[in-house]
């Protein structure tokens, strides 16, 4: 028997046994099957097509773009010789990485609206006279959501961003140097299209992990996947058929998004000279 | 004739480390210049004053009438540093090419960035050059692909699609393989031969015995003796030379 054949036999053999064990605890498969698509992609209601996964996936894809941008600057905050700038990029980092990600989610949902309280108690008129000032405080759920998202990524990803355009030799930078380049080009022309080569696939793993991640959101109630699925279970007294589906679905997101960034990294090895 | 690089009691200090202990040197236009010493002596670190790579501590700059001290303000200074950077033209021991690139576009990069040609003209500059060091058929190659001598070549061709008034190599040949250091030496001759103003760093004695005009023989941060090649080579006057030159011509 080929291991491959053999691989597949194990694989049904485990889906049969979970089969089993979720018809042993009377799970309601017409419940799910009536159910799955109003909670992964809002069906039935056209107005609605911008939650369950949809949302996940729009929110990961935010978040890991706000975390880019954070851990670009995070990267040349560690590299600076400057003082202000390498204190601040090593102070996010530690306090990020040192702190869970669901406190972080709390803080800025609960924090934030309250610098806003205090800010309008000890000058009164503040938020008529800064309106936007005032409305970046008092975000909603979702932009919220994102921003914990990309903040706490953003200080993981620093490490890889530094090590990326580390990777680039010394030697190059003085080449660049001595041809007369200032210290811009040479970081946009030389160190960073090589860099990128370098954090592309870390930056694919840190995507999928925060689809995962992101069901934190929910807890300040983003309506992403896992916030629907909970939603309807409760109401139904059907919890483990909804977080079920959600599981799945989470599942499914993240092998399609591994064969994706498996091309990804096929395609760059291949244009590695 | 005015000196086209004139340096002008040079100090460097890494931390306790006192490297160049005020050196002064006058170098004339079309003039090839070969410094040679131990390692640790400085040499790099004099080179790489030049063109700021390093920043001297003490003591003057000036290359093609643009002088640098460090007492000038940093808005000037900036600007004249990089107006010499604009004059210089160098090549390392480690090549230092752009491993993204390939040949054509890392010539071209500062002619693009830095001298802000239109691409066609920066195209036939960077033809050019890689015809004169012979590799224009390698042209679309990538640095990766190449040997290392041919990388020499092209990260020469490189420095000199700038049109810089002085070349500096630091060791251009060391990390080569024996049997390709033949046609980067051969480039430098033709280089000299055209009249190019040369500072180079070497141990090819042969190169410094054939090419230079004077010969420089530095030691703990200072230059001990200089003279014309036949003065350093066949007569050294300093037993320090003399002792370095034992042990390198022999080998
Ligand atoms: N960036 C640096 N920081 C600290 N010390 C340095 C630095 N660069 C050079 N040095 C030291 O300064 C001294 C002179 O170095 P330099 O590279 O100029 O010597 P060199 O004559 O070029 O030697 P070699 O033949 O090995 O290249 C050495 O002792 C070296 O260790
Ligand atoms: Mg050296």
């Amino acid at each position: 028997m080929s291991f491959r054949y053999q691989l597949a036999l194990v694989w049904a053999a485990i889906f049969a046994c979970i089969i089993a064990f979720l018809s042993l605890i009377r799970l309601d498969l017409g419940f799910i099957g009536e159910w799955w698509g109003f909670i992964v992609y809002g069906a039935g209601n056209p107005d609605a097509w911008t939650v369950g996964i949809v949302a996940t996936l729009y929110i990961s894809l935010a978040s890991i773009l706000l975390a880019i941008l954070l851990a670009f600057l995070g990267a040349l905050g560690r590299l600076s010789k400057h003082p202000i700038a390498y204190g601040v990029a090593t102070f996010y980092v530690s306090l990020v990485r040192g702190t869970p990600l669901l406190i972080q989610i709390f803080i800025l949902f609960f924090g934030l609206p309250q610098i806003n309280q205090q800010l309008n108690r000890v000058f009164p008129g503040f938020e008529q006279q800064f309106p936007f000032i005032s409305s970046l405080l008092v975000l909603p759920a979702l932009p919220t959501g994102i921003l914990a998202l990309g903040i706490n990524y953003g200080a993981y990803m620093t490490e890889v961003f530094r090590a990326g355009i580390q990777s680039v030799g010394r030697g190059q930078i003085e080449a660049a140097t001595a041809l007369g380049m200032t210290p811009g080009q040479t970081l946009w022309r030389i160190v960073l299209p090589q860099a990128v080569r370098v954090v592309i696939p870390p930056i694919g793993n840190d995507f999928i992990a925060m689809t995962k991640d992101s069901a934190l959101v929910s807890v300040i109630g983003v309506q992403e996947l896992l916030w629907r699925s909970q939603k309807v279970g409760v109401q139904n007294f059907r919890s483990m058929e909804t977080l079920l589906i959600a599981a799945a679905f989470y599942w499914i997101m993240t092998i399609v998004l591994q064969a994706v960034q498996s091309q990804i990294e096929k395609r760059l090895a291949r244009s590695d000279r | 004739m005015d000196a086209i690089v004139r340096l002008t009691d040079l100090h460097k200090r890494f931390d306790a480390l006192h490297v160049l202990k005020g050196v002064s040197l006058a170098v004339q236009p079309r003039e090839v210049i070969c410094l040679i010493g131990r390692s640790g002596s400085g040499k790099s670190t004099l080179l790489r004053s030049i063109n700021f790579l390093e920043e001297p501590d003490a003591g003057a700059v000036e290359v093609d009438g643009i002088v640098v001290t460090p007492e000038l303000d940093t808005r000037t200074r900036r600007q004249r540093i990089r107006e010499i950077r604009l004059r210089t033209g160098m090549v390392f021991q480690e090549f230092n090419l752009f491993p993204h690139k390939s040949v054509i576009d890392n010539v071209i990069e500062a002619l693009l960035v830095v001298k802000r040609l239109p691409k066609p003209q920066a195209l036939e500059i960077a033809e050019n050059f890689l015809r004169k060091v012979g590799l224009i058929d390698k042209r679309d190659e990538y640095p990766s692909r190449l040997s290392g001598g041919q990388k020499q070549r092209v990260a020469i061709a490189r420095a000199l699609a700038m049109e810089p008034k002085v070349m500096l190599f630091d060791e251009p040949t060391s990390a080569l393989d024996p049997e390709l250091i033949g046609e980067v030496i051969k480039v430098m001759e033709d280089l000299a031969n055209d009249g190019m103003t040369m500072l180079v760093v070497t141990h090819e004695m042969s190169f410094a015995r054939d090419a230079a005009d004077r010969v420089i023989f530095m030691e703990d941060g200072i230059f001990v003796e200089e003279g014309t090649p036949d003065e350093i080579f066949t007569a050294p006057r300093d037993p320090r030379t003399q002792q370095f030159l034992q042990r390198h011509i022999r080998g």
